[in-house]
Formats: C-alpha cells, sequence, structure tokens
C-alpha cells in the first residue's frame, strides 16, 4: 500500500461529508420511481404486527409532539388519541373494554365525550400500554395522564373568555399586598 | 438521546434542533465539510451536547409527502469527529433517528428515509444501519426504521 493510499483511509470517514443531494430532476423521477416500485413489493410482504408497531410508534411520537407543542384549542385531543389507540389495537371497542373490565357504554361515552375519565380509567389505560408498548419502543408510564392534564389546563386557557368574567368577578383581595 | 466520548465510554445527552440563521456564519467547509449556505432554504437540523452551542453534526432533510419519505441531503459529523480520532461516536446515528421519527410521526407504517451516497461508501451505511439498496438509493423503512429509532431515542 502507497502512503498516498494509507492517508486516505485514514482521512476517509462515510460519515463526514455525505452528499446525497439529487443531482438533476431527471435523476429524482428515476429514483423515486424505482425506489417506489421496490417499497410497493416490500409493504405487501411487511407483516401485521409490524404495521401495527409502526402505528403505535407514529402515535406515541404524536402524542408527544402535542405534549410538547402547547395547543390552546376546544378540541378533544386526549379521546382523540384514546380513539387510535384502541383502533390500532382491537377491532372491536367492547375487547378493549373487555380487557380493562369497563363495560363498552362506558368507553363509548368517554370517546364521544359524554364522560370525563376518571382516575381508575387513565390508570388501566397507564398499564394497558406499558404491556402494549414493550414489543413497540419506550413508552413513558406518565403519558396518559400528561395528556390528560395538558388537556383540562388548554380546555380551561381557550374558554377563558366564557369563565373569566365570572370568576374574576367572584374574586377579591380584602388585604392590599405591596412589596 | 446520547453520544459516547470515544476516550472515556462516558455517555453524554444530545439535543437536535433546527440550525437558525445565526448558526451559518460558523458552518465553515473546512470543519462541516459543505457549505451550508446552500441549504438554508432547506430543513437542516445541528446536533449539540445538551446545554452546550458547539455543532457536532448536521443533516438536511427533504420532505417527499406524496411519496412518504424524507430524502436525506446533506449529512456530516465535525472534522474532530471523523476517522479513527473521533471525539463523539454515535452523531450520524442519532441525526438519522431524528429524521426517522419525523418520518414515522408523518406517514406511520409507510414511512421511509432514503439516502443516495458515493457507492464506496454505501456498505457502512446497510451495514451499521440496516438500510436497503435499490438501485443506488438506500432507504429506511419498517420494521428497521423502527429498530434504529429505539436504538438511539432514549431519555
Amino acid at each position: 500500500m502507497t502512503m498516498t493510499n494509507k492517508q486516505n483511509i485514514i482521512n476517509t470517514d462515510p460519515e463526514f461529508g455525505v452528499d446525497s443531494r439529487y443531482k438533476s430532476k431527471k435523476e429524482r423521477e428515476q429514483d423515486s420511481i424505482a425506489l417506489m416500485q421496490a417499497r410497493l413489493e416490500r409493504m405487501k410482504k411487511i407483516p401485521k404486527e409490524q404495521v401495527i408497531r409502526a402505528k403505535l410508534l407514529q402515535l406515541k411520537l404524536q402524542m408527544e409532539k402535542y405534549l410538547k407543542e402547547p395547543v390552546y384549542d376546544k378540541q378533544n385531543h386526549f379521546t382523540k388519541f384514546l380513539e387510535s389507540y384502541v383502533d390500532t389495537i382491537y377491532v372491536k371497542r367492547s375487547e378493549f373494554a373487555k380487557d380493562i373490565n369497563i363495560t363498552p357504554v362506558f368507553l363509548s361515552q368517554i370517546i364521544n365525550n359524554h364522560r370525563e375519565p376518571k382516575e381508575e380509567f387513565i390508570l388501566k389505560l397507564m398499564v394497558h400500554s406499558e404491556k402494549v408498548f414493550k414489543n413497540v419502543g419506550e413508552f413513558p408510564k406518565t403519558t396518559w395522564y400528561q395528556l390528560y392534564l395538558h388537556e383540562k389546563l388548554s380546555d380551561t386557557m381557550a374558554s377563558h373568555a366564557e369563565w373569566g368574567p365570572k370568576i374574576e368577578k367572584q374574586v377579591k383581595l380584602s388585604a392590599l399586598i405591596t412589596n | 438521546m446520547f453520544v459516547a466520548e470515544v476516550s472515556t465510554g462516558r455517555i453524554y445527552p444530545v439535543d437536535v434542533s433546527p440550525v437558525v440563521a445565526a448558526d451559518y456564519k460558523i458552518l465553515l467547509k473546512s470543519r462541516y465539510a459543505f457549505d451550508w449556505k446552500e441549504e438554508k432554504n432547506k430543513e437542516v437540523y445541528k446536533l449539540v451536547l445538551k446545554g452546550q452551542t458547539d455543532i457536532l453534526g448536521l443533516i438536511s432533510i427533504e420532505r417527499i409527502p406524496d411519496e412518504w419519505r424524507i430524502h436525506i441531503r446533506l449529512l456530516s459529523v465535525s472534522a474532530e469527529n471523523k476517522g479513527k480520532n473521533k471525539h463523539f461516536e454515535n452523531i450520524v446515528g442519532n441525526l438519522i433517528a431524528f429524521v426517522a421519527k419525523i418520518a414515522v410521526a408523518e406517514f406511520g407504517p409507510l414511512a421511509c428515509i432514503s439516502l443516495k451516497p458515493k457507492s464506496s461508501i454505501a456498505q457502512h451505511y446497510i451495514k451499521k444501519y440496516k438500510m436497503r439498496i435499490t438501485g443506488v438509493t438506500l432507504s429506511l423503512e419498517v420494521p428497521e426504521i423502527i429498530d434504529l429509532i429505539n436504538q438511539y431515542d432514549h431519555d
């Protein structure tokens, strides 16, 4: 081996300076077509469990994003995430209800926002998710609780115009607080 | 996400965040392999040790939602982190895992990230990151994309 070759090997690192940009529109189109054809073939062979695994990871990442970036709106994100969680794993929602020992009616009322989830329901959800995510990836125990509380806070802030004036009338300071 | 200090084996938590306008002034070609200013109108992310500002690695990407795919345009560790004498290990793994998370969050089971490196370094990505090869394009799809996220994404 010559000195120059040796030097090249030492200086070359496959993770330093990787240029992967397409050089032309044509090159990009050709690569897109070839890659898509190969992917579609591979997708046909992906086992159902792997699809569910990917959907659950997607759900987890979307939950994390929601918790990181506060959205003060009146949408019911907790129940949307819950609905998506249940429908990803079960064919029938009643099967999930049975697995966490609640009635299908109770579950339906929570998903349709006709009933508040009680603490026991969230705790059951926490334990259920812990078991489900064992085969998916890390899932912090606190996630569902955080979602629920985050939503409560969001609802409260989003409806400040409704409750603010009434509550402000009921609150006064009997002692003047000064610095 | 963590990187490991090669000399001591100590691990350090890292943050990956978007490159801001002020960063481009310090992104010299001699240290980061490219003129990153060319990517100013693209989506570019930097990796730093938590609580610090020195940039250890960079990645620029293009989202292609019609194909449920994110294409990696440019990728590089900083000059001190290349070769046998590198300071930190796992910089590129974390950057790819970060992009993989964006892809899975957006496209779920259809998620794909792609890379088109020179053929001389393709084997490295196939071996180390379990990328598949189609023609000259490397890609990461389900289930390998999930395994990569799980390998690098820890709190």
